[in-house]
């Protein structure tokens, strides 16, 4: 598994260098925290450890510095699944002039390395709750969002939430990849929004394959008063949640009147290498993960996530990853 | 009891929903890109043994059941049940025909059994997971067909339970059972 992590890295990298992406290496200690209502930051006396490299890159995108990307580390506090780690890989990049539908075609370029080449089905977000829901996620009232939820007490963000993860994802991106795109304009985060088919919808886009979500892309939004307002919002519903609140990137929303017209996307690499080697949890593909900690004691990840899967070859995918390259098994893959 | 936050959730915790004591068999974090995360847990009713799933967003809180477990020794059957003692204290408890079920076939003298708890009333019994116990009704072994592999035929034990055992065992002798899978292990040698 190493020399394949490896080998991925590399062919990442080239991919970008073969497209004049120049990389950047951002720190991951920030000053100030990156603003969203469900993402909590580590801190690190009086700094905080990034969540991702957006802000970096776009005070270098503001500079002038052109299309660029970042491949590293990002840390989220208590996010630990399958799919989740605290500490993660992320390749992040940005193309100036890009449209939304060009920055899902290099997406899905970009994946084809590790799922090889694939069609894109483009799927609105609202024709994935009609599809598969069967509601117009705008009229519905909440009492039928709550009893598809199965759960009383949540909002409406919160059931369109679960019902979005548990509901439509498991059904996107099967032998295809799946853009989500035309997130309801509340969902906008740091996108453009624009008026399609008279719905007010961000011009953002979310990429799945076999169910499970690899990437996040927008068309950026360079409009500093909008986007204090979004984070003032961000911060209040943060509060709502019994959540800190953030102090505000001054610096980056100085910068924004100068960022150039972009796309931007960021993308879970250790679940794009989860999905290339058929693993089923990220946490096989870390070499720091869960795992590969306490000198291979399966315990705590047994406790966290009940016994091991055992793959095509009667190996358990800790087995599957610590095996010896020179064994003919690994070579299969 | 106290509470737990979904992030502290571990498989075989046991929670106390809508009043009814589950075991935690399963536990996933779940999180739309840029949505609200969740912990979709699997349970299974301690005293039901129905497994369901529930929903949690992150950050609310679960009631820890009020679960206790202790080793008790089988004392003797009465007509409405079992009863068990407490070999430190010498608390005795008589164990109800209806919880007992089918566990009734695993009734030996001097067992030490698990007897769950759940605010003070016992709402499971678990036995030993290997049982030695003799074997008091089972045909003669007919040799012959054994080319086949095992051959097997059916036996009761001393404590009433039905086991399928190989030809070779008799009347008398013990035999060592996994009470999990009322399946014949071994012979033992008295």
């Amino acid at each position: 598994m190493l020399k394949i992590r490896a080998q991925k890295l590399q062919e990442a990298r080239r991919f970008f260098e073969t497209r004049n992406v120049l990389e950047v290496d951002c720190g991951a200690l920030v000053k100030r925290a990156p603003l969203d209502p469900n993402i909590d930051c580590l801190p690190v006396e009086e700094a905080f450890l990034h969540t991702s490299p957006e802000y970096a890159l776009k005070k270098l995108l503001a500079k002038g510095i052109g299309d660029c990307y970042f491949l590293g580390h990002v840390y989220r506090k208590e996010e630990l699944g399958s799919l989740h780690n605290p500490e993660f890989t992320m390749v992040e990049w940005y193309r100036l002039g890009f449209t939304l539908s060009q920055m899902i075609q290099e997406t899905a370029a970009f994946l084809s390395i590790f799922v090889g080449e694939l069609p894109v089905q483009i799927l609105s977000y609202r024709t994935a709750f009609e599809k598969f829901l069967d509601i117009d996620y705008r009229e519905v009232p909440l009492q039928i969002l709550q009893n598809l939820a199965q759960n009383d007490t949540w909002s409406r963000r919160d059931c369109l939430h679960y019902l979005l993860s548990q509901k439509i994802e498991p059904h996107l991106g099967r032998n295809t990849l799946t853009a989500l795109t035309s997130f309801p304009a509340s969902e906008a985060a740091l996108a453009k929004t624009a008026i399609v088919d008279g719905e007010e919808v961000s011009l953002r886009f979310e990429i799945y394959y076999e169910g499970i979500e690899l990437a996040n892309g927008y068309h950026e939004l360079s409009d500093a008063s909008i986007i204090k307002e979004r984070f003032q919002k961000t911060n209040k519903a943060r509060e709502q949640a019994g959540k800190t609140p953030y102090l505000l990137d001054e610096n980056f929303l100085a910068s924004l009147d100068k960022l150039p017209d972009c796309s931007g996307v960021a993308l879970g690499f250790d679940r794009a290498l989860m999905l290339h080697l058929k693993l089923p949890s990220i946490q096989y593909v870390l070499p720091w993960g869960l795992p590969f900690l306490d000198n291979r004691d399966d315990t705590t990840f047994i406790q966290r996530f009940g016994s091991h899967p055992k793959t095509d070859g009667g190996l358990t995918p800790l087995e599957f990853c610590c095996m010896n390259s020179s064994d003919d098994r690994a070579n299969k893959i | 009891m106290g509470s737990v936050g979904t992030n502290e959730i571990r498989i075989g915790m046991k929670v106390e929903i809508d009043r009814e004591p589950y075991l935690i068999i399963a536990n996933e974090f779940v999180k739309p890109g840029k949505g609200q995360a969740f912990n979709r847990i699997k349970v299974k009713n301690m005293k039901t043994s129905r497994v369901v799933e529930k929903t949690y967003k992150s950050g609310e809180k679960i009631e820890l059941a009020d679960v206790e477990e202790r080793q008790m020794r089988f004392s003797y059957k009465e007509s409405d049940g079992a009863v068990f003692m407490d070999d430190q204290t010498f608390d005795q408890i008589t164990i109800q025909n209806q919880l007992l079920g089918d566990r009734g076939q695993w009734l030996k003298e001097d067992a030490l059994f698990e007897i769950i708890f759940y605010k003070g009333e016992p709402i499971d019994i678990i036995p030993p997971t290997f049982m030695e116990m003799k074997v008091t009704e089972t045909a003669p072994g007919i040799r012959g067909d054994t080319a086949s592999g095992r051959v097997m035929k059916p036996a009761t034990t001393e404590t009433g339970a039905k086991v399928q055992v190989p030809i070779f065992v008799e009347e008398g002798e013990r035999i060592k059972v996994d009470t999990r899978t009322c399946e014949y292990v071994s012979r033992v040698n008295a």
